[in-house]
């Protein structure tokens, strides 16, 4: 039931990216002209300055023309201004085409972007984007004639773009600056974010994913800067291709980087073989049709979007923290591309995913910090298991009860069991602030233990050790062995003789150290399960404190007794 | 005198075995030492026994699953263990006395001596009193309790519903488990004194009281004045 409902919101999901999709014009500025309609551009090698009149005909002109590096041309647009500009209101013109060009508003020269007769106009003056007023009284109702006289040197086989715009020039100037400040509130989020993350990388250089999100911030800075940074600075024509070729760049960065940190919160089989081919996959794409540089961008993003959504959904259905935050993200990222112009939706769109990856990595630092928290509590509470090993009541009292015994019964036996206690109490204090110990020290507390327990139960306790190496480090958490040796003590009963035999066996190879505990002896209770115990608890948080996961322990009854084994990967 | 010891620790087990004998001299009969609760049960089972000398810890094990055990018994039970903090719940169940460890000869011999002189325990804190039934024990709390009749060797405890439970113990060692509010008005019965209504004064010395549920219960002549000054104080 609940594999079909998943199955049944992805294909929903695809259905609406592949809707919305379908209708987009990449190339969309989004605008809706009231003011004006556009009509036919012509076009005409050579340079004849009359060109400029409105009343040249030009029915002969071509549509298409192949243009020549520094031939001046002319082009001639028929415009109609459907609604002159109301009063004190004048009308502008944005222009966005390459090359050094003189514009004319039915036969006056409205304006001068570089000089159409040196197009490789060494100052490069010329703006590609450009902004003018049309004359008050040109504006009114009616049909007019934009005349350009223009040449080309770079690019020229990008040349045939040529896009204008009317508005009121107020309008035209703020419009820009509004989205620019808006986008650019985006721009200084993103480079702080990068900048934080950038320093607690710094702080903790394994943490892999933070660098991970700090470069993904960062690009997306950049991204913002080099998309709006002809709004602010005059770019030359001859830049303009750089520029779009840098926000490629960045674009296919951004793709990589961020299906790559959602990889790495939320883990999926095969993560590196899929991730491998993903890449290529985006190669292809940002090199399919490179010079169709909008293209690709959208290509890259909406592939990059898919397969984000892919992991993030499988985030879901493993029930993964903060997936489905991030799952509705990028959802409403969707939203964001559906509503508003590619322009601005792509980073909008961006700026929800990124917000979403800002959450994982709060939920994950959240994590973080509790599982450091409660490794310091549990270490306490280990320590605390410790101590309390030699002053529990029932050990210590029955301890002393003995040991009042002896003083009263055979004084000189009873300065022995002090000292055997002391030692233990000595150990005790020795190992008492470390996490692993050396096992030789380990020995020397079960020995104690062991001398004290012959006082007390009056049984033969023989101890034995095997492959103890005092040249090579054989670590083990401090009470550990005297645990199971308290355990052995505890459930099982001496034999004939009045005797039980403890081994220890240390087996240690490059990667790994094995302990095995035996006990020979009778088990007092066979059913009876010491598993769950207090004892085995500790043992087990005490690998886990040191070791991680990397340990097995192993507890199971022999012919002969008793068998405990530790395995710990090194 | 016949006593058990269930104690793990063998020196210990030994310590208390030799101030046994030395307290009781030739009035022990038989004093027997084990170390597990299987075989300090399986005893139980099989033995007149007048005294249990029990570690409520051993080999890990919880002893109040035998407390409960030795609570039902004719015998008296005497706790001696390392933890302090299970005396008060050990009392609950009816010990004679909960001797804590590290221990000396001075405080064994006290415990010892509740029993030879019938000393009252002086503790409230008995709250059930363990009884056999239907083959597992049955805690009845003490609030519960009207009086308790003496039959012999054990005892018939009537409670506040109107029924009626045995127990092995005798009157006598009851007497000195049960908190100050059970008094011994004959030398058959031990009554709850919250229970009375009325004492009832008879010609020819005789006297008797009459509990809140109507029962008449007989006062023995020498208890009357001790029970008089109990309810008029």
């Amino acid at each position: 039931m609940k594999i079909a409902t998943t199955r049944i919101l992805i294909v929903f999901l695809i259905s609406i990216l592949c809707v919305s999709c379908s209708e987009r014009n990449y190339f969309d500025n989004g605008e809706t002209a009231e003011s004006f309609t556009r009509g036919k551009t012509v076009y005409r090698l050579g340079d004849d300055i009359s060109w400029k009149n409105t009343s040249v005909n030009d029915s002969l002109w071509a549509e298409d023309i192949t243009i020549k590096e520094d031939q001046i041309f002319w082009s001639r647009t028929d415009v109609e201004i459907i609604k002159a500009p109301d009063k004190l209101k004048q009308y502008g013109i944005i222009l966005n085409q390459f090359g050094e060009f003189e514009v004319f508003w039915d036969g006056v020269l409205i304006c001068k972007s570089g000089d159409p007769n040196n197009s490789l106009n060494s100052d490069r003056k010329g703006k590609m984007i450009s902004k003018f007023i049309i004359p008050k009284e040109l504006s009114t109702k009616g049909k007019h004639k934009l005349a350009i006289r223009k040449s080309i040197h770079f690019h020229l086989d990008y040349n045939q773009f040529f896009y204008f715009y009317i508005a009121n020039y107020d309008q035209i100037l703020r419009g820009d600056l509004k989205s620019m400040v808006f986008i650019h509130i985006f721009a200084g989020a993103f480079l702080m974010a990068a900048l934080y993350f950038l320093f607690l990388f710094l702080s903790d250089r394994k943490s892999f994913t933070t660098l991970v999100f700090s470069v993904n911030c960062f690009l997306f800075f950049l991204l913002i800067l080099f998309e709006y940074v002809r709004s602010y600075i005059d770019i030359h024509y001859s830049n303009h291709h750089t520029r779009l070729e840098i926000i490629g760049i960045i674009t296919f960065l951004i793709s990589v980087l961020t299906p790559l940190y959602f990889s790495l919160q939320f883990k999926f089989p095969k993560r590196t073989k899929i991730l491998v081919v993903y890449t290529a996959i985006l190669v292809y794409i940002f090199f399919r049709e490179h010079e169709n540089h909008d293209s690709s961008a959208y290509n890259m993003v909406v592939f990059m979007w898919y397969v984000s959504l892919a992991i993030v959904v499988f985030g879901v259905i493993k029930k993964m923290n903060g997936a489905k935050i991030v799952l509705i993200s990028l959802l409403a990222s969707i939203y964001f591309n559906q509503v508003i112009n590619y322009d601005i939706s792509i980073h909008i769109g961006f700026s929800v995913i990124l917000l979403g990856m800002f959450y994982i990595l709060s939920l994950r630092t959240k994590e973080q910090r509790l599982a450091y928290e409660n490794s310091l509590v549990q270490s306490t509470r280990l320590k605390l298991e410790l101590l309390k090993k030699s002053i529990q009541p029932h050990f210590l009292m029955n301890t002393l009860t003995s040991l009042i015994d002896w003083v009263e019964e055979a004084p000189d036996k009873g300065v022995l069991f002090i000292e055997a206690l002391a030692e233990e109490f000595d150990v005790l204090n020795q190992v008492e602030n470390e996490t692993l110990i050396p096992i030789a020290q380990e020995i020397k507390l079960c020995k104690s233990h062991i001398s004290i327990m012959r006082f007390r139960k009056e049984i033969d306790y023989l101890w034995e050790d095997e492959g103890i190496n005092e040249n090579i480090e054989q670590l083990i958490p401090p009470a550990v062995i005297h645990t199971l040796l308290e355990n052995s003590i505890t459930h099982c009963l001496p034999s004939d003789e009045n005797s039980m035999r403890f081994k220890l066996i240390a087996f240690t190879t490059k990667n790994t150290q094995e302990y095995t505990f035996l006990t020979f002896g009778n088990i007092r209770n066979q059913q009876k399960k010491t598993s769950d115990g207090t004892g085995f608890k500790y043992i087990k948080a005490r690998l886990t404190e040191s070791y991680g996961d990397d340990w097995t322990f192993t507890s199971e009854p022999t012919n002969e007794g008793w068998k405990n084994t530790i395995t710990i990967q090194k | 005198m016949k006593i058990l010891i269930i104690e793990d620790e063998i020196r210990i087990a030994k310590r208390v075995e030799r101030m046994t004998k030395e307290f009781f001299l030739n009035t022990l009969q038989k004093i027997t030492s084990v170390q597990s609760l299987d075989e300090g049960l399986e005893h139980i089972k099989n033995n007149q026994l007048d005294l249990v000398l029990l570690d409520l810890n051993l080999n890990g094990e919880d002893g109040f699953d035998v407390l409960k055990e030795t609570a039902t018994g004719s015998f008296h039970t005497i706790i001696i263990s390392a933890n302090k903090e299970e005396a008060l719940k050990a009392f609950e169940f009816g010990v004679l006395d909960f001797v804590p460890k590290p221990f000396n000869k001075e405080r064994i011999e006290l415990a010892f001596n509740r029993i030879v002189k019938k000393e009252e325990v002086g503790t409230e804190n008995l709250q059930f009193l363990a009884v056999k039934k239907r083959g597992g024990i049955h805690l009845v709390n003490i609030d519960q309790v009207n009086y308790i009749k003496g039959a012999g060797v054990y005892t018939e405890i009537f409670l506040t519903n109107g029924e009626k439970e045995l127990h092995d113990k005798s009157l006598e060692k009851l007497s000195q488990l049960l908190p100050k509010s059970f008094e011994r008005i004959h030398k058959s019965y031990l009554v709850k004194t919250t229970e009375i209504k009325e004492i009832i004064v008879k010609t020819g010395s005789q006297y008797a009281v009459e509990l809140q549920n109507g029962e008449i219960l007989p006062v023995g002549r020498t208890k009357y004045k001790a029970l008089k000054e109990k309810l008029f104080k």
